[in-house]
């Protein structure tokens, strides 16, 4: 019996959980809408989300689109498919790949990030000390983390993509024989608006996914210094599972509209 | 305030680093598909598509010129196929080409292939005009055609199995040919036979090329006869002439024949000359006598021509013949 309670608590403490992300998710929606903006805050977010990921987003699409290439030349050579390479890595990069795996290190990196300044203010009552000074914590913190995290993931997944074909292609290069251009040429020949579009919208989910649970993570982190570390995990595995489950969604929606 | 002005600035060209690539992005794929460009929309008209997309590439000459815009059907048999065409390219396009759909490799997407025509002038391609199509043979359609050929190279494989266990069997001439022992010594000895008889008649036609080639084709009678026209009609009337002759031959020895047989049987002169052995010695004796008279009278006309009275004669004649000698000479 025992045993079962606990599952029944787990269940309930979960379906709590989704029920106060809705609220949540709703609040933000009302306060996005509602003056005033914080602009300075949101391009202050913008930036710590945008450029300070750049480095580690260009790094990990480069050596994504170098190891993939590397990976996938020795079978398409079996079949006498190596022209089919630069089609086949571009397609792959940019529909599924190149999405998932920059939603996942933003995730890591911006997820944690907020959670853990969310949290550690939450428990230091900064937060509580912002509301009696008069300022809306939610806009402030929350509002313009999450629409920077929508609006920049787009961008760093587009610059990702970018990169990681670049790093395909200088593989490509070197081990083929197939000329910058050829490459590129193949690449826009393979690709199609039914790659590109639902790709670059599905980001903007991811993106907000990423902002909304380590914000939700943060702002309701309890207990301590040991409640930030738990938000900031927490919110990471949680934006990682949600990423998969918006991406299955978002690949569900596109085949039923687009096949 | 100088600190917020170098953070917006980079995330301003971050920004717009990561529009300018999409944009980039956007533009060469809409660019691929003639979405930007001047662009000419034509038709044609298939009974089956094979699987051809929106999307697909338009080639002409195996240049990308377009991309088809929409598959349509007219009616139970007819499916209209939409295409975009760069208009620059277009003005090289004749009205009179072929449309085709074509997989673009064994395992490659459709493409639609526009083919020049022949020699035959016409105008190049206008907006809404309908190409004329042709019917190629789909990958569906060989691989059909290869399913068939698989099945019946397996029954002739069967069948082959069947032939090839009875020949191990010993069964019919194969088997025997394969198995008899006496049947392969008696074809060993013939190959062996056969290897002579064609050495010998290689040294005989060695032989013969030696000969033939030692005629003087230009001088000698058999070079002559194998080369000169003239000779060979002298030859068939020669051939002619003796065909007459021998005619005339057998008609005179039948003659003979008829005389011998006429001389052998009845009571002539001549059969009794031929036979009488007793005539024979008259004749004979005859003759004996003939010469002895012969000699008689020579020695009687030696003496006349010493008589008194010949002598003249005799001297007179030998005065003249001399007289003839001398005016010879």
């Amino acid at each position: 019996m025992k045993f079962l309670s606990s599952y029944q608590q787990g269940f309930n403490s979960f379906f709590i959980e989704i029920g106060e992300m809705g609220n949540f998710m709703g609040r933000y929606f009302r306060e996005l809408f509602s003056r005033p903006f914080e602009f300075r805050e949101f391009l202050n977010q913008c930036y710590q989300m945008g450029n300070k990921s750049l480095l580690l987003v260009s790094v990990t699409g480069f050596i994504l689109g170098l190891v993939f290439t590397l990976q996938s030349r020795p079978t398409l050579m079996e079949f006498g498919a190596v022209s089919w390479m630069p089609s086949m890595i571009s397609i792959s990069i940019v529909r599924e790949i190149g999405p998932v795996m920059i939603a996942l290190i933003c995730a890591g990196r911006i997820g944690s990030s907020i959670g853990a300044e969310l949290g550690s203010m939450k428990v230091t009552e900064q937060i509580d000390a912002m509301e009696v000074s008069g300022t809306n914590p939610f806009k402030f913190l929350v509002v313009t983390r999450v629409l920077a995290a929508t609006c920049m993931l787009p961008i760093l997944v587009i610059i990702g993509d970018f990169v990681a074909l670049i790093g395909s292609a200088i593989i490509e290069n070197s081990k083929g024989d197939v000329s910058f251009t050829l490459y590129f040429n193949q690449v826009f020949e393979a690709l199609e608006f039914t790659d590109l579009i639902p790709a670059t919208v599905k980001t903007f989910f991811f993106g907000f996914a990423i902002g909304l649970v380590g914000c939700f993570k943060g702002y309701n982190s309890k207990k301590g210094t040991a409640g930030v570390g738990k938000a900031s995990n927490s919110a990471v595995v949680f934006t990682s599972m949600l990423i998969f489950v918006l991406d299955f969604i978002a690949v569900f929606i596109t085949d039923i509209f687009y096949n | 305030m100088k600190s917020n002005s170098g953070r917006n600035l980079k995330l301003g060209i971050l920004i717009v680093s990561g529009l300018i690539v999409f944009t980039l992005g956007v533009y060469f794929i809409g660019n691929k598909q003639n979405l930007f460009g001047d662009s000419i929309l034509v038709s044609s008209v298939f009974k089956n598509v094979n699987g051809l997309q929106s999307g697909n590439n338009v080639r002409y000459s195996g240049v990308n010129v377009g991309t088809v815009k929409n598959i349509k059907f007219l009616n139970d048999t007819a499916i209209c196929v939409d295409m975009l065409i760069n208009r620059e390219t277009g003005s090289l396009i004749k009205f009179n080409s072929l449309a085709t759909i074509n997989s673009d490799g064994l395992v490659g997407s459709m493409v639609l292939n526009i083919l020049p025509p022949d020699k035959a002038p016409s105008r190049t391609i206008e907006e809404g005009d309908t190409l004329a199509s042709l019917s190629q043979i789909a990958t569906a359609d060989m691989l059909n055609t290869l399913n068939k050929t698989n099945e019946n190279a397996a029954l002739l494989t069967e069948d082959l199995l069947k032939i090839t266990n009875s020949i191990n069997a010993g069964e019919g001439v194969l088997g025997d040919l394969l198995k008899d022992e006496g049947l392969a010594k008696n074809i060993q000895e013939s190959a062996e036979n056969l290897n002579r008889t064609t050495n010998s008649a290689k040294a005989g036609l060695a032989k013969l090329n030696g000969i033939l080639n030692t005629i003087d084709y230009e001088n000698s009678v058999a070079g002559l006869l194998l080369s000169d026209s003239t000779a060979q009609k002298s030859f068939s009337t020669i051939i002619e002439d003796l065909q007459a002759t021998s005619l005339q031959i057998k008609e005179i020895s039948a003659g003979l024949g008829q005389f011998s047989n006429t001389l052998n049987s009845e009571k002539g002169a001549l059969n009794y000359v031929v036979k009488d052995t007793s005539f024979v010695n008259h004749l004979d004796q005859s003759m004996q006598n003939i010469e002895e008279a012969t000699f008689r009278f020579n020695e009687n006309m030696e003496a006349l021509k010493h008589n008194i009275l010949f002598r003249g004669y005799f001297r007179k004649q030998e005065r003249q013949k001399a007289r003839m000698k001398k005016e010879n000479q």
